[in-house]
């Protein structure tokens, strides 16, 4: 298939300035860097803490705000623009549909990147000032996570965008699959123990009982798995609120490419569905 | 025939099902350089479907869309190239002004942006240039919606209901542009329910009715074709309406309307004089009076009719 650069760079060039026009954009590197500020003294007990327990206290919030945010980005996205009828116009031109797509997951996504970039990337240089550089490796691999996060549930909620008629349908969508990546950590731990799990193993850090079918949650998660790559980048083992080792299995990397699928999967099933779409 | 000008746009055996509704049945235009091309029917007649599967942003479930010969389909973008459209029922970016509006499209049809101020100005926007689209009334978006489709100056206009919605000035505006890019070259396809919109503009009309074409001719043709004829239009004060018995069995006239004091004679082009002298000698107070050219909506309302009966 033939895809063209120019059109691509025209939309998302417009997605980016729509965002920085109606300060989108400022209001969560804002909120990106209070949090984070916030998290480094509430891990540091007044003072500036470490980025290890700083990511540690703020990873339970971004891990839910970043999806949030990349969904009400792409929720409308092409349900909203068929609905208002702006995309008739926009398809009226000589452009594909799969470049429009593409410029607006582009676009939008450049809109999350950089926020989280300048939002995480101004507080870590803070606290890096102030307790020292130790982890800064881990505090990159921590910012280029949450950004594939954001990039995932972007992916997502434009896929849903792209199959459901209407902006509300494809909100609904996006909510329940955050939902559902948010609470698949407790049916799973649940189920575990209707099978005859125990919770005291756990809560003395006992993980030799748990089953493998059990770990594939941070494959299926996203939430979780975002998270628990992030713990490996700083070596903690904190899990859904229990200290536990992970299996061998889990590793950055296996993590990193679950993650890449749930991002490009929805992305192509986007294109797919907005290809035959009737306008 | 073969100095016929080349065909720009041509539908065949084009059909769109929407579940159990067939909203385009089969049909088959052509649509020649040069003209400016009426595509008439009821609303729901599917005329805009038809113009979106044209346009490529609806899918046919059987038959195909040709434009220049090639045909409609997601791959071939550049084919829109050549066409400036305007959708029914227009709308824009809110957040955008007409100024960012016209840039962001010339950016997508490669076309220079200084153009952009003198198409504002073509449609008389210029005051409001810097506005917020959100803040427009219909009207004015229908206007930018003009400008929009003027952009890199293409030969083949598409526009659903350009009329639609605007004031008559605004109309006579954008009749007179439509003369106008016609006169430089352009083909010009617009859909219309209002048959007076259509009638002094194209050189041929189609005209459809749930999803059918029902005739594509000269307005002319079809007129004829239909056995309709110019009609006796006499004043005469004191008629309230009511057509004197009399009148109907005087010779040669077939028919015979009234409508307020104007009284309607439907006869033949020869017997025209002697009706008139009838009427008078038998008693018909006449004011004043003048033929009438048969207009397309009674075209349109005797092959809608038809077609019902068929």
């Amino acid at each position: 298939m033939h895809i063209a650069l120019r059109p691509i760079y025209t939309i998302a060039k417009k997605e980016l300035s729509d965002n920085v026009r109606n300060k989108w954009i400022v209001a969560m590197v804002a909120i990106f860097l209070t949090l984070t500020i916030a998290s480094s003294f509430m891990a540091g007990r007044g003072q500036v803490g470490e980025m290890g327990a700083t990511v540690g206290a703020l990873m339970s919030i971004s891990s839910m705000l970043v999806p949030v945010i990349s969904i009400m980005l792409g929720y409308g996205a092409i349900s909203g623009e068929v609905e208002s009828g702006a995309l008739s116009v926009v398809l009226s031109y000589p452009v594909r549909r799969v470049e429009i797509l593409l410029g607006k997951y582009l676009g939008l996504g450049a809109v999350i990147c950089i926020s989280i970039l300048v939002g995480f990337g101004v507080s870590g240089l803070i606290i890096a000032l102030t307790t020292g550089t130790a982890q800064w490796g881990a505090y990159i691999a921590f910012i280029l996570l949450t950004m594939l996060l954001g990039m995932l549930y972007l992916s997502l909620s434009m896929c849903f965008s792209s199959v459901l008629k209407r902006r509300v349908t494809s909100l609904a969508a996006g909510v329940l699959v955050f939902f559902l990546g948010l609470i698949l950590g407790m049916i799973m731990m649940g189920a575990w123990m209707a099978t005859g799990g125990s919770l005291e193993a756990i809560m003395t850090g006992d993980t030799s009982g748990i089953p493998d079918w059990f770990w594939f949650e941070v494959f299926v998660s996203p939430q979780d798995g975002n998270g628990a790559a992030a713990m490996l980048a700083f070596g903690t083992t904190e899990f859904l609120g229990f200290d536990m080792a992970l299996p061998p299995w889990i590793t950055l990397g296996t993590l990193a490419l679950a993650q890449l699928i749930w991002t490009i999967v929805p992305l192509a099933l986007a294109c797919f569905f907005f290809q035959r779409r009737d306008i | 025939m073969a100095n016929d000008p080349p065909i720009v746009i041509e539908t065949r055996n084009l059909t769109k099902r929407f579940k159990d509704v067939d909203a385009v049945n089969s049909l088959n235009l052509k649509i020649r350089k040069g003209e400016i091309y009426g595509f008439l029917g009821p609303n729901g007649a599917g005329k805009s479907t038809t113009i979106k599967m044209i346009m490529g942003l609806i899918h046919p479930t059987a038959g195909a869309a040709f434009v220049n010969g090639r045909r409609v389909s997601g791959g071939a973008a550049d084919i829109r190239n050549a066409i400036g459209f305007l959708p029914e029922r227009i709308s824009f970016y809110n957040n955008l002004t007409p100024v960012q509006t016209l840039s962001f499209f010339c950016e997508l049809r490669r076309a220079d942006k200084c153009v952009v101020p003198s198409l504002i100005e073509d449609v008389g926007l210029s005051e409001a240039a810097n506005r917020k689209v959100g803040t427009f009334s219909k009207g004015m978006t229908q206007l930018l919606g003009v400008a929009q489709a003027m952009i890199g100056n293409p030969s083949v206009f598409i526009l659903d209901e350009p009329m639609g919605g605007l004031d008559a000035m605004w109309v006579k505006m954008v009749r007179d542009k439509l003369k106008t890019l016609n006169e430089q070259g352009a083909t010009i396809i617009f859909s219309s329910h209002i048959l007076s919109e259509v009638q002094s503009l194209c050189h041929r009309v189609a005209i459809v009715d749930r999803g059918r074409l029902v005739a594509e001719d000269t307005i002319e043709n079809i007129s004829s074709g239909l056995h309709l004829r110019p009609r006796l239009s006499i004043r005469s004060p004191g008629l309230k309406g009511k057509v004197p018995d009399w009148v109907r069995k005087v010779e040669g006239v077939e028919d015979a309307e009234a409508d307020g004091d104007t009284l309607l004679i439907t006869c033949a082009g020869d017997a025209r004089l002697s009706v008139m002298t009838a009427l008078q000698k038998g008693g018909l107070v006449v004011k004043d009076f003048r033929t009438v050219e048969p207009s397309l909506e009674e075209a349109f309302v005797k092959l809608l009719s038809d077609e019902e009966a068929a």
